[in-house]
This record gives structure tokens, sequence and C-alpha cells, in this order.
């Protein structure tokens, strides 16, 4: 039990994390980004603007200083986010020790697997399009003992999943049939399933709708309804009746701003 | 303590001055001269013209019959009142403030310069209303809010005896202060110590106080002896004092106490001082001069523990680079009207702001616990909590608690606590 006495800092222009689509107000901000995503700062963050974020907006002249020095010199460049949550008094030595292991452990993992965490990362913050992207090039990666068969299928099947959050249903079908055919895991089986409920105009082909039977159908067609059940019960579906239920003026005014937030969402998943 | 260093011409821009302004009189002191005027408290309106007048010149045009008075224009202030001279109706703060721009001019005038550099009101009660219409006042007249200060006469006895000799103030120093409306009895002890001197400064209203006017017949002034008799029995009965110091109109004239007098000086070094409180409030004011100008910004040289001033310690345990320390955010001896404190800190794994009290007179601390409720949850040490603190009276602080949030990262809600804690 404690209470972490925050620096003043005076923060005029926020420095903007694109992974994350935030603005960072403070070194607090910064050092809880750094330690809870050490994937999306691994590689290039410690850059310029962030030097000059620390240096003119945070007042930590010294620590941009020993940072521009450090990228300078041939050292572990990870070091430098090491540095940078010892100066911002965020954690206590034992969380830095402990974060410090985690990036050696990082770095160690064979480069596709690094690549796939990234892009999973990416994935749960609802960054498709880059995630896509990601899984994309490590499809390309040459093969060895690591990228086997089993892990291009997770690939696959996490692309699939990235177009299907984009509303590209066919590009994520095939992309599942790929991932079926390379590590044959019942639950590629199902998602292919889902998505030719969820847009009647894809079928699936086949072989591969041979491979599915009737009681697996009906196990996941249940499924598939209680989802929905649940859907329209759902906080945001609410809301929407509840717009709808409004005067006409108001109606708008809601609506307008209810479509300004997905397009917004929808962006973001860019 | 720097008192006496500066006088109001040298190395300065402008007047260094102490003001005691009461309901009955007002005096004037500017810091390291002797002169003092001593005006009523008392604003006259000429009946034809927007002509205003103050002290003896108001009473005199009142008796002319061409101008009408107002009196008690502290109080009038206080209640917020108002009054109507010559068919026009007066805010009484607008009053006050006419009252004081006549009365600042006429050390202006003396001195040759109109500016000031400091004014230091000294007030029988220090009350934050009374503050806010002195400023309001002041600001009227274009003297910034940082040239202004409000002491309590407890406060200005203080830095009126520092300013004397220290054989005046090694030990105990009492003082009766005897005026048209109190009568009042003041103790001052300084506590050595190796970090910082404390001076404790108090008195007591003596129910026993009477109307100057029974001075003028022989059984009156008898009976006003003798009630000051008893009161000095009760208040320096066994007690050593370094010295004894005698205030206020009543003892302009000492004849008609012959009994007190000897009561009082038996043994004892007694001093009277007709201006004593603006004089100490000019040497505040010099104090503040000094302290304003010097790099460390240190405050006082000693911790002042009197009506204006807390009597506590407030302090909260916090960690500072992995370290835990304890942040001082109102010391014992701060003005508790002029002391606020901002903070903000992160809570780790707890739900509550704990602030330590620690009174000046006992090393007993005590932990003021105030949980954060309607607060929302969110992941460990994600939560801002802004503590901004300020003082209602000397006994009363004022918390308030606003979520912050943690930037874009976790948006802030609108939880806000507010609480007063006893101190």
């Amino acid at each position: 039990m404690s209470l972490w006495l925050c620096r003043q800092e005076q923060v005029k222009r926020p420095y903007y994390m694109e992974a994350l689509r935030v603005h960072l107000y403070s070194s607090q901000e910064l050092s809880y980004v750094i330690f809870n995503h050490p994937l999306l700062v691994m590689d290039d963050f410690v850059n310029e603007e962030l030097l000059a974020f620390l240096r003119d907006e945070l007042n930590m002249g010294f620590l941009a200083l020993k940072l521009e020095r450090w990228l300078k010199s041939a050292e572990n460049p990870d070091e430098t986010l090491v540095l940078i949550l010892q100066e911002c008094d965020y954690y206590s030595a034992a969380d830095i020790t402990r974060y410090r292991q985690l990036l050696q452990s990082l770095r160690k993992k064979h480069p596709a697997e690094y690549g796939k965490m990234k892009a999973d990362e990416l994935f749960s913050l609802r960054r498709y399009e880059k995630a896509a992207g990601m899984y994309r090039q490590l499809l390309l990666s040459p093969r060895d003992d690591y990228v086997n068969e089993a892990f291009l299928g997770r690939l696959w099947n996490n692309f699939g999943s990235c177009c299907a959050r984009m509303g590209r249903m066919e590009q994520a079908l095939a992309a599942y049939e790929k991932a079926w055919e390379l590590a044959k895991s019942p639950r590629m089986l199902e998602q292919m399933y889902e998505l030719t409920r969820l847009d009647e105009r894809l079928k699936l082909s086949a072989p591969i709708a041979a491979m599915i039977n009737d009681e697996q159908r009906e196990g996941w067609d249940a499924a598939i309804e209680k989802a929905k059940q649940e859907a329209s019960g759902s906080a945001a579906v609410l809301q929407i009746d509840e717009l709808f239920a409004r005067d006409p003026i108001r109606r708008q005014q809601g609506a307008a701003r209810l479509l300004q937030q997905w397009k917004q969402e929808y962006r973001s998943m860019a | 303590m720097s008192v006496g260093k500066e006088r109001y011409g040298e190395e300065m821009d402008g007047l260094i001055a102490g003001v005691d302004l009461c309901d009955a009189y007002t005096q004037v002191n500017c810091a390291g001269e002797e002169k003092v005027w001593t005006i009523p408290t008392v604003l006259c309106r000429s009946r034809e013209e927007d002509l205003w007048y103050v002290g003896e010149d108001a009473y005199a045009h009142n008796l002319k019959g061409d101008g009408i008075i107002v009196d008690k224009l502290v109080k009038l202030a206080l209640r917020g009142g108002t009054a109507t001279l010559a068919g026009v109706r007066y805010e009484a703060a607008d009053l006050l403030r006419e009252f004081l721009k006549h009365v600042l001019e006429l050390p202006g005038q003396e001195y040759g310069r109109l500016d000031f550099r400091q004014i230091v009101f000294t007030v029988r009660h220090l009350d934050t209303r009374l503050i806010g219409i002195l400023r309001g006042c002041m600001a009227g007249l274009q003297i910034p809010p940082e040239r202004i200060s409000v002491i309590s006469h407890p406060e200005s006895f203080i830095y009126y005896t520092l300013s004397q000799k220290k054989e005046i103030w090694n030990n105990t120093v009492g003082m009766f202060d005897l005026s048209e409306e109190c009568l009042r009895y003041y103790e001052m002890k300084v506590q050595r110590a190796l970090k910082r001197t404390t001076v404790v400064a108090e008195y007591e209203e003596m129910e026993e106080g009477f109307n100057l006017d029974i001075l003028d017949s022989p059984s009156g002034a008898k009976l006003a002896d003798r009630i000051l008799c008893s009161c000095a029995d009760r208040m320096t009965a066994k007690k050593l004092y370094s010295a004894m110091i005698l205030s206020g109109k009543g003892f302009e004239e000492r004849g008609w106490a012959e009994g007190f007098m000897k009561q009082i000086c038996f043994n004892r070094r007694v001093y009277t001082e007709q201006a004593l409180f603006a004089r100490g409030a000019a040497a505040r004011a010099q104090d503040i001069l000094v302290d304003k100008n010097s790099p460390e910004k240190n405050g006082s040289p000693f911790i002042c523990i009197c009506e204006g001033h807390l009597k506590a310690t407030v302090s909260m345990n916090v960690l500072h680079r992995g370290q835990e320390t304890n942040v001082v955010l109102a010391a014992a001896g701060d003005s508790w009207y002029e002391r606020r404190a901002v903070v903000d800190v992160i809570p780790e794994a707890q739900e509550t702001i704990d602030f330590v009290i620690t009174p000046v007179d006992s090393k007993k601390k005590r932990i003021v616990t105030i949980p954060l409720e309607g607060f929302p949850r969110r992941p460990e040490k994600t939560t801002r909590v802004n503590i901004q603190i300020a003082f209602l009276d000397g006994r009363t602080m004022d918390v308030r608690l606003k979520d912050e949030g943690f930037g874009e990262l976790f948006p802030a809600s609108d939880a806000q606590i507010r609480q007063e804690v006893m101190l």
C-alpha cells in the first residue's frame, strides 16, 4: 500500500503513441505504456521525437541526453527503455528488474515468433490492418524447425481473423481454408462455418463441407443463435433502441454521434 | 529577525506600512519610523458634494452639520451592510475603501510618496471575509494583492516584541491591552529548538472589560483599577516575565491605575506602547519583503504559533524515488488563510488517501483517512488523484480529492470528494 508522488509536468504538446492511438501527457503514462506493451516499444520507439518530448515537455533534458548518447553507442538499445522507467519513478526497482528480464527473454525468441507476438498484440488492440500486414509479412519467413506447417497455419488463421474483423469475409474464408490445410485444427472448421452463417453469399468448399458432421453443425448453430440473442440484449443494441425512441431532432443528433464513433472505430482498425 | 534593517525610503520603491485596523481607531506606522498616525475609524461625507473626511475631520464636519458620519466600518463591512449618506446608498466595503484611501495618504504625504511596497493590516479578529474585503479595498486602490497581508493582533505582538532587544523577550512576555472595545491579556513565549525557534502567542479576552468613559469619574477609576488588579492577579501570579507591556488607549494615562501599576511593576520591567500592533504589523511587512528578496525564500526565521497560524503540520507519506518520504502540505506556523497545497498522487494497492496530522504541542501523530468512494475501478496505479487543501480556519482543513484519470489511457471521471478535516 502506498501513494506515488507525481512529478509536476506541464505538458503542452503531448506525445502521440501511434500504436495505441493515444496521446501521452505525463512520464507516468509513458512508463505505463513502456511497461505494459513491451512489444510495441522494443523497436525504434526511442527516437528523436520521443527525446524531444522528454526534453521539452517533461523537462527531462538530462535523461534525453543520456538516451541520445546511449543510442549512439553500440550498447543494447533495450536499455534505453529501462533507463526511462528508472528516471520516471513510476515502477519499483523490482518491477524494472522483472521488465529487463522480460525484454531479454523476448529478444531470445525466434524472429518469427517475436513477430507473431507483436502482430497478436496489435490484433488485441484492434489494429487489424496493421496486424494483418505483419502476418502476411511473417508468412514469407523462411521455413525451419520453428516456422513449420502448424506455425504457418496459426499465421493464416490470425490473418483470417483480422480480415473477418474488418468485414472482408471472402478474404477471411480463403485465409481460414489455408490455415485448415496446414494445421487441421477443428476450431478453424468452426470459424469457417460461422463465416458462412454470417455472410450467406459465402460457401464452404466441398472437401471442407464434407468434414463437418451434423452433430457439429447443430452445436455450432446453437452457439451462433445464443450469441445472437445475447447480442440483441447488449448495451450497444439497447443504446440504439433508446436512440430511435427519441424525437426526430435528438435522434438525428444521436445517430450522427454514433456514426462518428463507428467511423472512428473503423479508422482505428487500420 | 530582520526587523529594523530597512527604512521606508532606502533601496526600495515604496512605503512599507503596518495598519492596525479596529472599529474604534486605526493606527498607521511605516517600518523603521517613529511616527504613528492614530485616526478614529470614522468616515464623513459632505452633504453637498462628493467630499470625504476621516477621523477627527469627520467628527468636525459632522458637528458643523455639513457632513454625515458613519462609524464601526469594520463591523459594517463584515456584516456586508450598507449606509446611506447624503441620499446615496453605499456598500460598507466601498466606505472602508474610501476610509483606507484617506488613511494611507497620510504617510504618503509625510514621506513624499504614495506607492506602497508592502502593507500589513493587523486586526482584532482574523476572518477570511475581512481578509477578502481588505484585499478588495486595496485592489480598488490599485495596490496588487501580493503587496497586501493581514495578520492578527497576537502576531503583531510577536513581531513587535521580537523587534526589541533580546532581553525583553528571552522569557515570557505579558501584555494588557485596554481599549475602548475590550480588555485583553496577551502572553508570548519563545521556545528555542535546534532546527527552528518557535514563538507562541495567545490571548484571553477578559470578561471584565469596561467602557473607558468610567475613568472620567474618581469612583469609576477606582473600580477600573480594582478590575485590573484582579485580572493581573489571575493572569500573572507566580509567573516569571522578561517584560510586561501595557498597550491601548486605556493606558495612555495611568494615574487612575495606581494599584494595578504597583502590582504589575513589582520585580518586573514594564513598558507602555500605544501603537504596538501597528508597529508590529510594519515589522511583519518588512520581514515579508526581506523574505521575498532573499533567494532561499525560507519564510519567517521562526515558527509563529498564534491566531491566524496553523498549530499542526499536515503531511502525507508518499513514495518518491523508490523511498518512502513525508511530504509536508502545510506546516505548523503557516498562515492558514494563505496556505494552499496542490499535489497529484497515484495510489497503489490502496483506495484511501491518508493525511498525517502532527500538532506542534505534542508529538502524537494522527492519521486521517479519506476513502476514495465513487472513484472508478481501474487497473493498478492508473488513477491520478489531485489533492487540494486549503483551510477554513486555524482548525479546519478543507480537502478536495479529484479523479484525474490516467491521460487518454484511462480518462478522468467526474468523481470528486470534498471533506472538512478537523486538525
